[in-house]
């Protein structure tokens, strides 16, 4: 008989986080074009500079609309209490795999939670200053100055963000991605990585 | 030496903070030199600029002033402006021409992320090189003197060429050609320099105590200088007293540049000393 799974993320949940994923790693590769000179071949991606600069801010207006959605969906979840806080003073040995020693998470650890408050804010900044780079005519130099510095700024710590994502997602914790791509996980990884939440059992 | 266009500075490349030194440096460095006291307002500059660049004409208005577009466009490269201001209990026309200055440290080369889009030669000349252009506009944000105009319909950003066909044929610019009173002058920089200096001491003994030379320190002076016959009421030649385009501004950008390099490094080998250290959680504790 086979082992019944848990539920975890929803198909609306699963598109949209791909959505602002797979935008991210868009506008990441435009953007760093736009940032550094060498890197600029990146924009043959889509097609050439100027194809890359007209793309970008639409591309970026679906990241920005998919980062609202992400936010109303998940922001429940993502207040830390004090066990959370237990997890966090007992994070190394959640990164060396010493498991006995972590106090239990919940759906989400306080990892995942400090991620998604970091990454929301880094949202609205991206959202605000892209806007104002969009539509330059609109606004004083000074204004753009300043906007371009924080987009940057604002980019190198999404950037870093989505490394460790990816690698804590897929090549650190097997089983994890599972859930971001069919919604559903083992009931031995719930145990070990959230066992104070146990889906809603679906069976195979 | 001959003018060979020998290039000084490309957008987003090296050159553009570390100018390009050649065999083929050393050529002549020309400055246009502006004597707005010598302006009648004929707008003729204005005609020839159109002409020789065929740039598109534009409907105008009367908005109750003698100057003939409200603002520069990308298919008005220059534009005479006539400030109306009381000097005194005279009305006075504070006369801008208003153009690219090409700036010795070009703050829209500095700001443009297009390799190529902005080229200075070594002559002075700032050229956009719109095939190169990506339409972004910060180099609208990098001018100091609010030169550059962003086309909606080629998505592109045009300004003031200097003529550089002209001058690249040992021919003056148009509008320099066209002047019927020399108020507009074409030469070597240096020499131009010389004549504005004399002009001043002119100005001076007709009275005008505070005429002064514009050519900003803060970008490094201009190959567009003026003769200003009322140089302590700067402002009301819609000319700012202190532009400054140095790569200094971009330095917070420079810097971001270097951080982030190391930040998104730091991550990625992170990622692989975990991985090597710890490596993944075994398979069976989650399976």
């Amino acid at each position: 008989m086979a082992t019944p799974l848990l539920h975890r993320f929803s198909f609306f949940e699963r598109i949209v986080h791909w959505v602002v994923g797979v935008t991210f790693v868009v506008l990441l590769a435009t953007g760093l074009a736009f940032a550094y000179p060498a890197l600029f071949w990146l924009t043959t991606v889509l097609g050439g500079g100027a194809a890359a600069r007209a793309l970008h801010p639409q591309i970026g207006s679906l990241f920005g609309v998919g980062m609202l959605c992400m936010f109303g969906l998940w922001v429940r979840d993502m207040f830390l209490d004090g066990q959370d806080r237990a997890w966090l003073g007992a994070i190394k040995h959640y990164v060396t795999h010493d498991r006995d020693k972590v106090p239990p998470a919940g759906k989400y650890n306080a990892g995942q939670k400090l991620f998604f408050w970091v990454q929301s804010l880094l949202g609205i900044v991206f959202i605000v200053t892209g806007g104002l780079l969009w539509f330059p005519e609109l606004f004083g130099a000074a204004w753009l100055n300043t906007a371009r510095l924080l987009h940057y700024a604002a980019t190198l710590g999404g950037g870093l963000f989505l490394i460790v994502h990816v690698y804590l997602g897929t090549i650190a914790y097997p089983g994890t991605a599972r859930g971001m791509i069919e919604g559903k996980v083992t009931p031995a990884w719930a145990k070990l990585h959230h066992p104070r939440w146990s889906g809603d059992r679906v069976d195979r | 030496m001959p003018d060979t266009l020998a290039i000084k500075r490309i957008s987003a490349t090296p050159s553009a903070l570390i100018p390009l030194n050649s065999l083929r440096s050393g050529g002549p460095v020309y400055s246009k030199l502006v004597d707005i006291s010598k302006c009648i307002g004929c707008k003729g500059c204005e005609v020839a600029c159109k002409e020789w660049n065929d740039l598109k004409v534009e409907q105008t208005t009367n908005f109750g002033s003698f100057q003939s577009h409200k603002d520069l466009s990308s298919n008005t490269w220059l534009l005479m402006r006539f400030n109306e201001v009381e000097v005194g209990d005279d009305l006075s026309w504070m006369i801008k021409k208003d153009a690219c200055l090409h700036c010795e440290e070009p703050g829209c080369l500095f700001s443009c992320p297009a390799p190529g889009a902005i080229v200075q030669y070594q002559n002075g000349i700032v050229d956009f090189n719109q095939d190169h252009c990506i339409g972004c506009q910060y180099c609208v944000s990098g001018c100091p003197f609010d030169i550059p105009r962003f086309d909606k319909e080629t998505k592109t950003v045009a300004k003031c060429n200097m003529c550089i066909d002209r001058v690249e044929a040992g021919l003056e610019p148009a509008c320099v050609k066209t002047c019927p009173t020399n108020a507009i002058e074409w030469g070597i920089k240096e020499d131009m320099l010389a004549l504005a200096d004399k002009k001043l001491d002119r100005l001076r003994e007709r009275g005008y105590e505070h005429a002064a030379i514009y050519n900003p320190g803060g970008v490094g002076g201009t190959h567009m200088m003026y003769v200003v016959p009322h140089g302590d009421r700067l402002e009301d030649y819609s000319l700012p007293a202190h532009p400054t385009a140095s790569p200094g501004q971009l330095r917070g950008l420079n810097v971001l540049q270097r951080v982030g390099s190391y930040l998104l490094g730091f991550g990625v080998i992170s990622a692989f000393v975990h991985f090597l250290a710890v490596g993944p959680e075994s398979p069976e504790e989650s399976a």
